[in-house]
């Protein structure tokens, strides 16, 4: 990967400065930083004039109407198409991870992971796949429910291998791990997580409504 | 241009021009003009000059005390430190006092001059006015003027919460004593049951009351925005002291040991790693997910641990199940799963928690160099006993999969209702 012909072009979006140059620092060769912002307003006008592959974006945000990385997600899906997004927090709660990812980021980190897999998660961003961290796949079985249950709605529950992918992933697998664990390629494993997002994103399922309701997400 | 609007501190009488002359981002004289003029149209200009004072703040009352907690956008905000004392709206509002006072004579004049031209401006049309039913109304209105003219200077006087008017049951509870009131004086002084003569009354003293009631409005306006002000404040300060006690507790008592023990990093990176953890736990506190203790106690376990080794372990849980002699097992054999994860494999370990109607299982994994579980010594009590034989005493199950790239331990307890059905 680390040769590859066409760097993958990024902007960092977050409040700490600090944070901003330790990031840059750490990401690897291949993947270039077009562009920093602090604010809602900084990120989407850098994103808009960029176009950047990936955008890393914090998820509290200073400026906007204070929802943060939501409101840069909002006001760059329309007019970027091709951008994705890949939320970083120091945050574990349900509600922000879930809301982000409701919004439109294609995967969701924790501040605190290494270089290395960051890169990879930008990697993966960038090339179309989700990125799932143990903790989301555990909002993910919490929110879904751990068990097969008939609903009609195609969207509106997990196939029983993503729930197997996702208990996996939840269990600390990584997706090659996953995918030898099942006897599937990466790339199978890589379409089961796209597809758990974009149920994520999508489902109307009354238990995720009122699970995101309990936590006050709607 | 500012979003909301506010009365003007540079006011001629209340101030309501040169608010809506900043507002409106056009000269104070044309909107002045154009309320003078209004005026001539019977009265428009005036009604809608007070109108427009009821109902619209004064510039530092909303700014300086009301709007603490809301920034520019009325986003909440938390202002961890106190503003300097005495820093809120005391120069502006003496300022305005100052000026009320050479403003209520003009206001008088102006009015009484109004209240000529409306006069004037109805014979002229033909409407025969009495001098009779004029008095009244020219004394209403003064008297209203008065009250209003009053009200700029009251400082905050907590009238209504002195009075436990701050609740919708103590208002109802008021208004029907009044009526009840005003009932039974009407029946008393009419002296007779026609109900004609209390009709009559009724409508009289209701004419009484709303002429009260608008007086009493603009008050009633102010103190509730008072009130609301002083109430968020106090929240507000609330809040402060107690995050200021959280701070205290736990980030400065753990700076001040990491500066102690700065020369060990396993140290540092072990009290920095258990500050965050207390941290989010306070800060991300999850009501909806106390309903069990399990989950509650494999995070207390694997934080302990965390604390002995400084290894990071992350707890993903999913669902929640009571605490009981068999769980109670089950954490104790999670803990010797983290433990030997810890010691042996000397990686960050993932623990996985799924509780559901069927059970409990628990996944323990590491990345470690992982070892032959057929190889362990028959002797090494760890593994055999606190793992596999703990586990199967309490009717579940344990499996230990290792391989050179980490090694994983998957612990089962069936629930108590399944355990049942299986017997019968």
């Amino acid at each position: 990967m680390t040769d590859a012909p066409q760097p993958i072009r990024v902007v960092v979006v977050d409040d700490h400065a600090i944070f901003r140059s330790g990031l840059k620092a750490d990401l690897d060769a291949d993947i270039l930083v077009l562009a920093e912002a602090a604010t809602v307003e900084e990120a989407i006008a850098e994103v808009t004039r960029n176009s950047p592959d990936v955008v890393l974006l914090d998820v509290h945000l200073p400026g906007g109407r204070g929802q943060g990385g939501r409101e840069v997600i909002a006001g760059c899906a329309a007019s970027m198409p091709g951008t994705k997004f890949l939320a970083l927090s120091v945050s574990d709660a349900a509600e922000d991870v879930v809301a982000v990812i409701r919004a439109g980021a294609r995967g969701y980190v924790t501040k605190s992971i290494s270089g290395a897999e960051i890169s990879d998660a930008v990697r993966r961003v960038a090339g179309g796949d989700a990125v799932f961290s143990p903790r989301l796949a555990g909002f993910v079985l919490d929110a879904f429910g751990t068990a097969e249950v008939a609903v009609e709605d195609e969207l509106d529950r997990l196939s029983a291998r993503e729930l197997e992918v996702m208990r996996l992933i939840a269990r600390g697998y990584s997706y090659k791990e996953v995918a030898k664990a099942l006897f599937i390629s990466i790339k199978t494993v890589e379409s089961h997580v796209s597809a758990v997002l974009r149920k994520l994103q999508l489902s109307s399922r009354h238990e995720l409504t009122r699970w995101a309701a309990d936590r006050r997400l709607l | 241009m500012s979003a909301k609007m506010y009365r003007s501190q540079k006011r001629v009488i209340a101030g309501v021009c040169g608010g809506l002359a900043e507002h409106l981002g056009i000269k104070v004289g044309l909107v002045r003009a154009i309320m003078i003029g209004a005026s001539f149209f019977f009265g428009a200009g005036l009604v809608f000059y007070a109108w427009l004072w009821l109902l619209v703040p004064m510039a530092g009352e909303q700014a300086g005390e009301g709007n603490t907690l809301l920034d520019a956008d009325g986003n909440p905000r938390i202002k961890l430190f106190r503003p300097a004392a005495g820093e809120p709206t005391e120069p502006g509002a003496a300022d305005g006092r100052q000026k009320l006072s050479i403003g209520f004579k003009e206001v008088l004049i102006g009015g009484a001059l109004v209240i000529a031209a409306v006069v004037l401006l109805g014979q002229q049309l033909g409407l025969n006015l009495q001098l009779g039913t004029l008095i009244p109304l020219v004394v209403i209105a003064v008297g209203a003027v008065l009250a209003w003219m009053q009200l700029d200077n009251t400082r905050r006087v907590g009238l209504l919460s002195a009075a436990k008017m701050d609740t919708p049951m103590a208002l109802l509870r008021l208004g029907g004593g009044v009526v009840l009131v005003i009932a039974g004086v009407l029946v008393i002084v009419t002296g007779s049951g026609s109900w004609t003569l209390v009709w009559a009354s009724v409508v009289a003293s209701l004419a009484v009351l709303a002429g009260v009631a608008l007086v009493l409005a603009p008050w009633v306006l102010k103190f509730w925005r008072e009130f609301q002000a002083e109430r968020a404040g106090r929240i507000r300060e609330t809040e402060r002291a107690e995050i200021a006690a959280h701070l205290h507790d736990s980030v400065l008592q753990t700076l001040a040991l990491i500066q102690k023990s700065a020369n060990s990093a396993s140290d540092v990176t072990r009290l920095a790693r258990a500050q965050e953890r207390e941290l989010r736990e306070w800060i991300y506190q999850d009501a909806g997910q106390n309903s069990g203790q399990l989950v509650a106690r494999v995070k207390a376990v694997c934080a302990e641990i965390e604390d002995l080794y400084g290894q990071s372990v992350e707890v993903v849980t999913v669902g929640d199940a009571e605490l009981n002699d068999h769980s109670q097992a089950l954490v104790q054999a999670t803990r010797e799963a983290v433990l030997n994860g810890v010691r042996h494999g000397g990686t960050a370990v993932s623990v996985y928690v799924e509780a559901g109607p069927k059970g409990v299982d628990v996944f323990v994994k590491d990345r470690g160099a992982g070892f032959e579980v057929a190889a362990i010594p028959a002797d090494r009590l760890g593994v055999r006993e606190s793992l596999l034989g703990r586990m199967s005493r309490n009717g579940g199950t344990a499996e230990i999969i290792s391989s050179a790239s980490g090694t994983e331990v998957r612990l089962h307890l069936p629930s108590e209702t399944s355990n049942h059905e299986d017997a019968r």
